[in-house]
């Protein structure tokens, strides 16, 4: 027709029409540039993300052995029902709440902290719901998988700990960390997530970072409601490291017998190596089962359980060894004797002080349990004659207690390999605090300070610690329980971005033993007083064995003043010994709370300690003589 | 049919056009297989382009004229089955009761097909006019041979049909003289009642909240709801950027649509798996396509040897640039989410049966170019 004869600019129109088809192409090819040329890594990242999903494949902690090589702590594989957070963003999580708890016998309390936790926590993948799932609830979630595609199940190691109560302070638990740990400067930069199993207490907690694995992930492809399509690749864990502990399993149930034996089934045992602080045994009752915290966290009765361990008022989550502070009563005449003849309040001369049936102080008469006459200090040890400690504690004046204090470390934690150690509290620590309320130190108070009363009170492990010193004559070393932790090998190959180095094995770096000066005849003198406790009809002779010599001290620590000593304010008894006498094996320390004479409960319990040892280990030729001096 | 097939057609056959829409459906099929590899669709595809080239050829040979003069028949004709659409014998598929179950045909979209009649309809009354400007009275007529099919397709209701429609008539307004005046005027109208019109809308509560989103989606779909309306033109959005330069040809395994993060991949969303999977060259050379083919059809308008022809074909090129623009912004994230199908590559039969009528109708005017 040839447009261009017509007039209405048809040409130009139809010009214009192709115009516009152009212009509006290029628009779309400019956005084109700019979605994928510009913006394509981007998105090409963003889709990524989307699609790919790492899911963690818990490692197994390392286990914990006993110094035979006996097993303590180990992990076994359970089920847990896992929820994953991407299918949940898309549903009301509140409609969720009664299928759960009732498909997975549940608690619907516990089913709704959970669903809120893991709303709160909204960039990590997944947390367990429920852990130690049995076959029915298996079932119950494999054959739910298209109506909740946000739940699967996976197979992870549950921290078990086949000894129950035996050892449960030493061992701690585990559990999962908390959201205020989460946020803590401890864990905050660690690459923690919530859900995350740490050690809680003990040696758990203490050496968590090495028993602990490295968790490996499962890289899976997923669709748009999260159900998983394929695996991409599996980068496996590396397990925690073995621990090997100083722990003997033969003393350790000794003394958790010897307590559970004990007239009020409450006090501490711990047994010690005084040649470089190897602990091989350390028992506190009442104890708990650090099972009941890692599979009872999730359930009713579980929970009932824990709280009620708090709540008891005979505190069995409390590690008495450690974080027990008690009055040491005549075990603290101990140290003081080192200090006295250090200081040379006495000497090996005259080391002769009355007893006097007691002391005059101001208008106040302390009493001695007996009439000693004017003992020397080995005499004086045997029979534990307060009256001459009074004086000695006078003679000494408190600044020289208070310098005995530093002396044995009574200022500060022993450094054993466990948490949340309590330092004693002793007239150094008193001072500040009696002459800000009272304007002066009493006389009294030192004199009460001597026999290891009023103002002093120490853990087990202290007075362990010093009084294992003094049969090493002078060489204090550290108590610990690590002897070595066993390598681990790399996992992948060198060189990928998902391989995990080894880690070395290592054993415990003895720190230099701390060293008190004394003469060796002086430590003969003080030695001499302990031999003569168990073995020269001293306060503890009742326990003489005939082929060990134990240097011991009794210790009968006031809870309460004269008078008002029964009950639950019975006198805690304490006894804290060595063995050999002259050249010690082992040192053992036992504390029963509230049962009156360290002779009559105490000392016999840690007897049995070393006819264990004894039993353990047959006696040495040649010892019998080296104690007869 | 054979027989009117003459020598002199086969040499005036406009071989590249009929090449390039052929072309274009082969490339559509590869991208429907990659859209939903397991599933029958593009097979289904491949038949349909069968049945649409056949259609295609029968409309090509056949005299556009002798068609046009049959308009009226094949108007009502649509306007019959459009209005069968309302009654319960209409399918309603997501919500829209927009499809036609008849026994023997099977199920088909009559609002795709009636756009053809309209278009010959509008071209029939509108070619027969003598030169000068555009009379109002017969702006009101043409206007009323438009409405009849478009607003049948608002009761269905089919916005997104309906409004695939409009190029149609601006087309036959624009190339029938209209003053242009009246075209800055309508623009500048538009520009002001758009926003006015929004206004109101939003604040009589006219346009429901959910409508609402789909528009606001495209300005800001991470804020708007990415969960809901935001998150179509998101992940359309990531698909296309995904593709990057070259794309991923057919990678299974990271498809944004096997995966289903992108909805409706193999109709309203083709065009982001073929970003995905042919990236920026692949897109490219399809829009060139595109042009190339719209401009095959231009040059044939601008040929025609009578104005019902060159509005038929225009009609049909706006029609078709609307389409190709609507749907590929969609995918770009740059238009509110409309289920408009992708000419040629969108699987559905109704779709492709009714654009390759109409392309057969672009090369049936430029075979008779020179006859008169």
């Amino acid at each position: 027709m040839k447009i261009g004869d017509h007039i209405q600019n048809l040409g130009l129109r139809v010009g214009v029409i192709q115009g516009l088809a152009f212009l509006l192409l290029a628009l779309l090819g400019a956005r084109l540039y700019y979605l994928q040329i510009i913006k394509g890594g981007y998105y090409s990242d963003r889709a990524e993300s989307q699609r790919v999903r790492l899911i963690p494949i818990p490692a197994p902690r390392g286990a914990i052995f006993d110094r035979n090589g006996k097993l303590l702590v180990d992990s076994r594989p359970t089920y847990n029902v896992v929820l994953s957070n991407e299918p949940l963003k898309s549903v009301n999580v509140n409609d969720r709440v009664d299928d759960y708890s009732h498909g997975l016998t549940m608690d619907r309390q516990f089913v709704v902290e959970r669903l809120n936790l893991i709303k709160q926590q909204n960039e990590f993948e997944a947390m367990v719901l429920k852990e130690n799932a049995d076959m029915r609830d298996i079932a119950w979630v494999e054959s739910h998988s298209l109506e909740f595609p946000e739940l699967r199940v996976e197979l992870q190691p549950q921290r078990h700990y086949p000894l129950g109560t035996t050892l449960a302070h030493v061992l701690g638990y585990v559990g999962e960390i908390s959201p205020s740990q989460l946020e803590s400067d401890e864990f905050r930069d660690k690459g923690f997530r919530p859900g995350d199993v740490i050690g809680k207490g003990g040696l758990e907690q203490y050496y968590d970072e090495y028993l602990r694995g490295k968790p490996g992930y499962r890289k899976v492809l997923v669709d748009s409601r999260g159900r998983v399509q394929s695996e991409l690749a599996v980068v496996p864990p590396q397990s925690g490291q073995d621990l090997v502990t100083t722990i003997d399993l033969d003393l350790q149930n000794e003394a958790e017998h010897q307590l559970a034996t004990s007239v009020t089934k409450r006090g501490t045992i711990i047994a010690m190596d005084p040649n470089n602080g190897e602990v091989l045994a350390m028992a506190s009752a009442p104890s708990f089962d650090p099972n009941i915290f890692v599979r009872g966290s999730s359930t009713q009765e579980g929970r009932a359980q824990i709280a009620a361990y708090w709540q008891d008022e005979k505190r069995p989550l409390y590690n008495r060894a450690i974080q027990g502070r008690y009055p040491p009563g005549s075990t603290w005449k101990i140290p003081e004797s080192v200090a006295a003849l250090q200081q040379g309040a006495i000497t090996i001369q005259h080391s002769s002080l009355a007893c006097g049936g007691g002391l005059q102080v101001g208008n106040k008469f302390i009493r001695c349990m007996g009439n000693h006459g004017s003992p020397a200090l080995t005499p004086a040890i045997i029979h534990s004659c307060d009256g001459y400690y009074y004086r000695l504690g006078l003679k000494m004046s408190i600044e020289g207690i208070i310098k005995m204090v530093e002396t044995f470390g009574y200022d500060h934690r022993s450094g054993i390999d466990l948490p949340n150690e309590k330092v004693p509290q002793t007239p150094k620590t008193w001072m500040p605090y009696i002459l800000k309320h009272e304007g002066k130190w009493n006389d009294i108070r030192t004199a009460m300070a001597a026999i290891g009363q009023d103002t002093v009170v120490v853990t087990p492990i202290s007075m362990l610690r010093a009084v294992a010193s003094v049969g090493m004559r002078g060489k204090e070393y550290v108590p610990h329980f690590l002897k070595e932790f066993k390598p681990i090998g790399a996992v992948g190959e060198e060189g990928d971005v998902t391989y995990i180095p080894p880690r070395a094995g290592f054993s415990y770096q003895h720190p230099e033993p701390k060293l008190i000066e004394l003469e060796s005849d002086q430590w003969d003198m003080i030695i001499k007083g302990m031999w003569g406790v168990v073995n020269a009809g001293g306060t503890a002779g009742a326990i003489r064995m005939p082929n060990l010599e134990i240097a011991g001290k009794t210790g009968t620590a006031q809870v309460t003043e004269v008078g008002k000593d029964s009950g639950k304010n019975k006198d805690h008894s304490w006894f804290v010994s060595f063995a050999p006498a002259y050249k010690p094996d082992i040192s053992v320390i036992a504390l029963i709370e509230n049962s009156g004479f360290g002779a009559s409960n105490a000392a016999p319990a840690a007897r049995a300690m070393y006819e264990t040892y004894l039993a353990k280990r047959p006696a040495q030729p040649g010892q019998q003589e080296v104690a007869a001096k | 049919m054979v027989a009117i097939i003459e020598k002199r057609d086969l040499r005036d056959f406009d071989w590249l056009t009929a090449l390039l829409a052929v072309a274009i459906a082969a490339f559509g099929v590869w991208q429907i297989h990659n859209a939903l590899p397991t599933e029958s669709y593009w097979s289904k595809q491949i038949i349909g382009i069968g049945i649409a080239f056949v259609a295609f050829l029968v409309i090509a040979f056949n005299d556009y004229r002798r068609i046009i003069d049959a308009a009226p028949f094949f108007y009502v004709a649509g306007l019959i089955l459009l209005l069968l659409v309302i009654t319960p014998l209409g399918v309603t598929v997501n919500g829209q009761k927009a499809w036609l179950k008849l026994p023997l045909i099977g199920q088909f979209q009559p609002s795709e097909f009636v756009k053809i009649p309209t278009v010959l309809m509008l071209a029939k009354y509108y070619g027969g006019r003598k030169a000068g400007s555009l009379s109002l009275k017969e702006m009101l007529i043409g206007g009323a041979i438009f409405a009849a099919p478009v607003g049948l397709i608002m009761l269905e209701p089919d916005a997104g049909q309906a409004i695939t429609y409009m190029p149609i008539l601006a087309a036959m307004f624009f190339l029938s003289g209209i003053r242009i005046r009246y075209v800055v005027l309508a623009i500048i109208a538009a520009a002001i009642m758009v926003p006015a019109g929004w206004y109101v809308g939003v604040k009589t509560g006219k346009i429901k909240r959910y409508q609402q989103e789909r528009i606001l989606a495209v300005t800001n779909p991470d804020e708007v709801d990415p969960r809901g309306y935001g998150y179509h033109t998101i992940q359309s959005t990531i698909t296309v950027g995904k593709g990057g330069l070259a794309g991923n040809m057919g990678d299974t395994e990271t498809s944004q649509s096997v995966l289903k993060f992108l909805p409706e991949p193999h109709t309203d969303f083709i065009f982001a798996v073929t970003a995905e999977n042919t990236g920026f060259i692949g897109c490219v050379s399809l829009l060139l396509a595109y042009a190339l083919l719209l401009s095959r059809m231009i040059a044939g308008a601008r040929q025609s040897s009578d104005r019902a022809g060159m509005l038929v074909i225009m009609a049909i090129v706006c029609g078709m640039i609307f389409q190709i623009f609507m749907n590929v912004g969609m995918a770009l994230g740059v238009l509110p989410v409309i289920g408009v199908p992708l000419p040629l590559m969108s699987a559905g039969l109704s779709a492709i049966l009714s654009t390759f009528v109409a392309i057969g109708f672009v090369i049936s005017v430029r075979l008779r170019r020179f006859v008169n």
